[in-house]
């Protein structure tokens, strides 16, 4: 069965009387359904609504601002994921402790820090290894799909196998809690169906999706990347609400196990304790942030520079996204992206307003990279 | 320039490198002969044709899969001559070579150097050598020059294109992006792919034989910025919309996987052995079967075509979607998750 088969099965079932909105909380899924130009071949009943995908665009500000201190005040070189490096936040909190004109760790580096963006936790570690006399700071911001292989570098600290000029800064964020704030944000777009996240229930495991038909009765299917597996996803949810009969499919069964990956997950829950995490722009959620176990004290960047964090703390109290952008709204499925006033106008890639715009994750620029506009959701 | 400092973003094939072009350099540095569209010049020396350009290479790592830096300085300007419609001649060659590079490295590069000048039958005839302080300039860095007579036949002209033209390409993409990418290891992925690096001038010089040979109407070589850039480009120049078609866009699948996994498109992606051409419809089928013939050329394809419908480049999916392509603005930044 291939995709056309699929396309064929959604236009064969009726229209329904309202627009079936079907939301995806994958930066990869809303890719590939933006590239493949999915949208533009569904029936104009069935809307696909981006959800909260984007680990980057989430990550607080007292975290970026952290690493940006430490980046510049201390003798270190500061590791992290490229799209991180560009995020912008609001400076005019930062004023007692930086330089005005610096509100991204990209300004950082231009201002001299040692910043270097990576593209894996193996570089991170190939790079400690290389310079043993460079003090190294690892700063991830990611989802289940991003700590994982940070634990299990992480974990290496155990054994005595992880060299001992890394330290961590970890901004890592769970991603069913999320969903879970969102359905019950009455804000938040009425949701019929949810696409569930497929790389991130090969680790965690489809069971972790389960509550979403349990206690939301919302018609739920796991899909993986390419078209074909996404578009028997819409169908599945919709036929389950046809039927009326909501439950959890897998459409990615080939990566997809109901346990997910066992070795993964005990190496998170070694590294990793789970706590209420604030979420930028959305504010704090129950249970959604992974946090250093105090085995790892010894590597925990967030400790070894805490010197920072009152004044950073105080500084961010009131964590926001940057004046007008409307990130925090497209996270959390309030608007579509090109319903932000600055989308496609003073917002771009190349000079981004907003973190939806910096990262390959950001329903913005993934939108925008596209060509999309013109779309509505209420 | 909208930028108060120059970004790596600058020099990606973007479009911040054509505003750094347009804005300062072509504007300061104007003349007749000077077309930043353009891969090379054309000059008329002693009353026959002929066509110069210039390159540098600052690839890293400096070996790769299927090549190494040295052999790439040469296809790149014998290509950048072949494409502009000229046979490569004569070569300038400058090194920048940094403190600490290995000897035997060196060696092993400008033999290979050596090969692919032989292969594209040029003669290196003059040079010159610089030497670095240690952290100054990435073990290598080539510039050259290059100057070849211009084939009798073709005279090739974005401004030649007209609607229902089509767009050939005479080979797989992103090969040679993903080979140096997999050569960084910063992804501890793995895999097959080998640059296409290799001299294009056979796919050209079949193309000069042709009994109408002003229907080629442009010829251009995706290298930085990859095919995306060219026809963003050619769709700019021309004020014609493109066309392009998803599946008949060759791609190996290995490359499809890797793109896959970084969240990247093979089209915006380097080749630096493949020729993309603008060609009138009757003669696209003649083009390829030449191509077909070729080394390398097996998978020459029809990609898409230029129209006056839109004015914007615009791809039509395998599922039958559309997906409006925009000039690559910034660094694509992966992570492997
Ligand atoms: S378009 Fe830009 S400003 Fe608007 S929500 Fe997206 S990132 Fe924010």
């Amino acid at each position: 069965m291939n995709a056309r088969y699929w396309l064929d099965k959604i236009n064969s079932l009726s229209k329904p009387p309202q627009t079936f909105n079907v939301l995806n909380v994958c930066g990869g899924h809303e890719r590939s359904i933006t590239q493949a130009g999915l949208r533009s071949v569904l029936p104009q009943w069935l809307r696909l609504v981006p959800g909260p995908g984007c680990p980057v665009c989430v990550c607080p500000e007292a975290d970026i601002a952290l690493a940006i201190t430490i980046a510049l005040k201390e003798t270190v070189s500061l590791l992290a994921f490229g799209d991180m490096l560009r995020v912008p936040i609001n400076s005019a909190a930062l004023h007692k402790l930086l330089p005005k004109h610096i509100r991204s760790l990209e300004n950082a580096k231009a201002a001299g820090a040692d910043i270097r963006p990576v593209a894996s936790p193996l570089e991170v570690k190939a790079l400690a290894l290389e310079n043993p006399h460079t003090q190294f700071v690892f700063f991830a911001a990611g989802f289940e799909t991003t700590m994982a292989p940070v634990a299990a570098m992480m974990s290496e600290f155990f054994s005595g196998n992880l060299p001992g000029n890394i330290s961590f800064l970890i901004s890592g964020r769970k991603t069913w809690p999320a969903v879970k704030h969102l359905l019950d944000d009455e804000q938040s777009a009425p949701i019929h169906g949810l696409i569930a996240p497929g790389h991130v229930a090969t680790i965690m495991g489809a069971k972790e999706w389960q509550f979403v038909a349990n206690d939301y009765q919302l018609p739920t299917a796991i899909a993986g990347f390419d078209s074909e597996s996404l578009l028997q996803a819409f169908y599945c949810v919709r036929y389950q609400t046809e039927i009326k009969k909501p439950t959890l499919q897998n459409c990615y069964p080939r990566a997809v196990k109901p346990e997910g990956n066992k070795l993964a997950q005990s190496t998170l829950e070694q590294c990793f304790s789970v706590n209420d995490a604030n979420w930028r722009g959305i504010g704090s959620i129950e249970q959604s942030g992974y946090q250093l176990r105090a085995e790892l004290n010894n590597v925990n960047a967030q400790l070894k520079f805490a010197g920072y964090l009152d004044e950073i703390n105080e500084a961010f109290a009131r964590d926001s996204m940057p004046k007008s952008c409307r990130c925090a709204d497209v996270v959390m499925a309030r608007i579509l992206p090109d319903q932000c006033a600055l989308y496609g106008k003073s917002c771009l890639p190349r000079q981004a307003l907003g973190p939806c715009m910096v990262s390959d994750e950001g329903a913005c620029r993934i939108w925008w990279s596209a060509g999309l506009k013109g779309s509505s959701l209420q | 320039m909208k930028e108060k400092k120059i970004s790596l973003a600058h020099g990606n094939g973007g479009v911040y490198m054509r505003e750094l072009i347009d804005d300062i350099f072509a504007s300061k540095l104007h003349n007749d002969f000077l077309n930043t569209e353009h891969d090379a010049a054309h000059l008329k020396l002693n009353n026959s044709d002929w066509a110069m350009t210039t390159d540098g290479f600052t690839v890293q790592p400096l070996f790769f899969p299927g090549g190494n830096i040295g052999s790439l300085a040469i296809h790149g300007t014998v290509n950048d001559l072949a494409v502009s419609g000229a046979k490569a001649k004569y070569l300038s060659l400058n090194a920048f070579l940094e403190e600490g590079l290995d000897i035997t490295d060196l060696e092993i590069i400008v033999s290979s150097m050596a090969i692919a000048a032989k292969e594209a039958q040029i003669d290196i005839v003059t040079g010159d050598t610089k030497v670095l302080p240690f952290g100054h300039g990435g073990g290598i860095y080539f510039a050259t020059t290059g100057i070849g007579e211009r084939l009798k036949n073709l005279r090739l002209n974005h401004s030649n294109i007209q609607p229902g033209d089509k767009i050939l390409v005479s080979g797989p993409i992103g090969n040679h992006g993903i080979a140096v990418m997999m050569a960084r290891e910063a992804f501890g992925l793995s895999s097959d792919i080998t640059s296409d690096s290799a001299n294009i001038y056979p796919f050209v010089e079949c193309l000069n034989a042709l009994n109408t040979p002003e229907k080629i109407k442009c010829l251009r070589d995706p290298t930085r910025g990859g095919l995306n850039m060219l026809v963003q480009d050619w769709s700019r120049n021309t004020k014609l919309g493109v066309m392009l078609k998803e599946d008949q866009l060759p791609i190996e699948p290995a490359v499809a996987s890797v793109c896959n996994m970084l969240g990247y498109d093979p089209f915006n992606l380097a080749c630096e052995g493949r020729v993309l051409a603008a060609v009138s419809p009757e003669l696209a089928q003649d083009v390829l079967q030449l191509w077909r013939e070729l080394e390398c050329g097996e998978q020459a394809s029809c990609v898409g075509e230029f129209t006056c419908e839109h004015k914007q480049v615009v791809m039509e999916t395998s599922i039958g979607g559309q997906r409006i392509l925009q000039a690559l603005e910034d660094e694509p930044l992966p992570r492997i998750c």
